[in-house]
């Protein structure tokens, strides 16, 4: 008697939900019929699930049903935001190192292309406008060799005026006649003066002087 | 937002149609699915967590899951289905968080004033007298004693059974569980409520 109690009641719980198959429905009436234990047993578990079916249900406040709305809906939207500025991120960002190469070849191309269209402005008398220039010879005087064939080589100082400040022979015969023609020539002569960066400073030019003969 | 519109929860060709518009953001369809599933869900909630104030907050943190992640539901379970399984997470979560909080500190709880501050939906068998208005609520008050001293396993079980009349299959879905398991806790948490009300129900009956 006790086992089968023990049993029965073990399907108390499905009997309450209309789970049971024909066979253990069977049983279990059949058992209920004389068994006023289990009988009680069964109507108590049967009232509790009544109470616990008509149990108030709690309900959300008004107050509370609004606030949470609005908070959700603040929230969301928030989110969604967010969401947008990292889909635009993404997009754009496959198209970031494209877009400066683009960029930075279109202002170099821009920078070649107008210094090329940029036309120098022409200086007349032009002046040099290498870094250093050496002293050049406008007009050299006439010089009288009455010695032979032999070359003089002499190296002239010039001043930032253009003016010769000295001589030296450097080869060649120096006699008193050839120093004396080399005066008069050097006097006589005209020199452009070197120049750094444009302007004139002093410098030398080397001379190389020879007699030449003209048969005819 | 009413009783009539909790009742008519959508059915499935209606569902589709709401979690698509869930999903394209509408307004309207989050109105909707507020209105009918707050309540019920409000309930379950405020039947797990231990200190029943905090059902609000974790009311709200339900419904800010369910519409952040409502593109990664695809239709497995029913909608109910998988509002509760997300309601039962977060519930559970707080209540652990909120049972370590206890442990670290000493709190005073006051459970009934909070139950009392909390609004009940009417009961929908009205007494008669007030005698009987009197009986109801101290019956009342000693069935949610019972059910919240139950363990939470059970006491969750016994919540969707009853009060939210789910099946077994639903109630294995929202707690991932087997239906034997299901049928197990159902059956150890009526065996307790009896043993912790059988008394009182007999002396009623006499």
């Amino acid at each position: 008697m006790f086992e089968t109690c023990v049993e029965i009641r073990r399907h108390f719980s499905d009997y309450l939900d209309d789970r049971c198959e024909r066979e253990s429905l069977r049983s279990i009436r059949f058992h209920l019929n004389y068994c006023a234990s289990c009988r009680e047993e069964l109507e108590q578990m049967q009232a509790i699930q009544a109470e616990l079916q008509a149990l108030p249900r709690r309900r959300v406040p008004p107050a509370l049903a609004l606030s949470m709305r609005v908070h959700i809906s603040q929230r969301v939207h928030r989110d969604l935001l967010r969401q947008l500025w990292v889909r635009c991120g993404n997009a754009l960002q496959p198209l970031l190192i494209p877009a400066s190469g683009g960029v930075l070849t279109a202002i170099i191309f821009f920078g070649l292309l107008m210094g090329w269209q940029v036309v120098p402005a022409s200086n007349i008398p032009d002046v040099p406008l290498e870094i250093v220039t050496p002293p050049r010879v406008r007009e050299l005087a006439p010089i009288n060799f009455n010695d032979g064939d032999q070359a003089v080589v002499v190296l002239t100082q010039i001043d930032a005026a253009g003016r010769v400040v000295g001589y030296k022979v450097l080869s060649g015969p120096v006699t008193p006649e050839l120093t004396r023609s080399l005066d008069r020539t050097i006097y006589f002569s005209l020199f452009a003066p070197a120049t750094m960066f444009g302007r004139p400073t002093d410098g030398q030019v080397v001379l190389s002087l020879r007699r030449i003969t003209v048969r005819g | 937002m009413g009783v009539a519109l909790e009742q008519a929860l959508p059915a499935a060709s209606h569902e589709a149609t709401l979690v698509a518009e869930l999903r394209a953001g509408s307004e309207e369809a989050f109105a909707y699915l507020l209105a009918v599933y707050q309540n019920p869900v409000f309930n379950l909630v405020a039947h797990i967590v231990e200190q029943r104030t905090d059902a609000a907050d974790v009311l709200q943190e339900v419904f800010v899951k369910v519409f952040r992640s409502i593109r990664h539901f695809h239709g497995e379970s029913t909608l109910k289905t998988w509002i509760y399984r997300i309601a039962i997470h977060e519930a559970s979560n707080h209540r652990r968080s909120w049972l370590r909080r206890r442990l670290r500190e000493a709190l005073s709880l006051d459970e009934d004033a909070a139950v009392s501050e909390m609004v009940l939906a009417k009961s929908p068998e009205q007494p008669e007298t007030p005698y009987q208005a009197l009986e109801q609520a101290e019956r009342q008050k000693l069935v949610q004693r019972a059910l919240a001293s139950l363990a939470q396993p059970y006491r969750t079980v016994v919540v969707l059974r009853e009060m939210e009349g789910l099946a077994y299959e639903e109630i294995a879905q929202v707690l991932g569980v087997s239906e034997g398991t299901v049928k197990s806790r159902l059956l150890r948490g009526r065996e307790l409520l009896k043993r912790k009300l059988g008394s009182c129900m007999r002396r009623q009956d006499v």
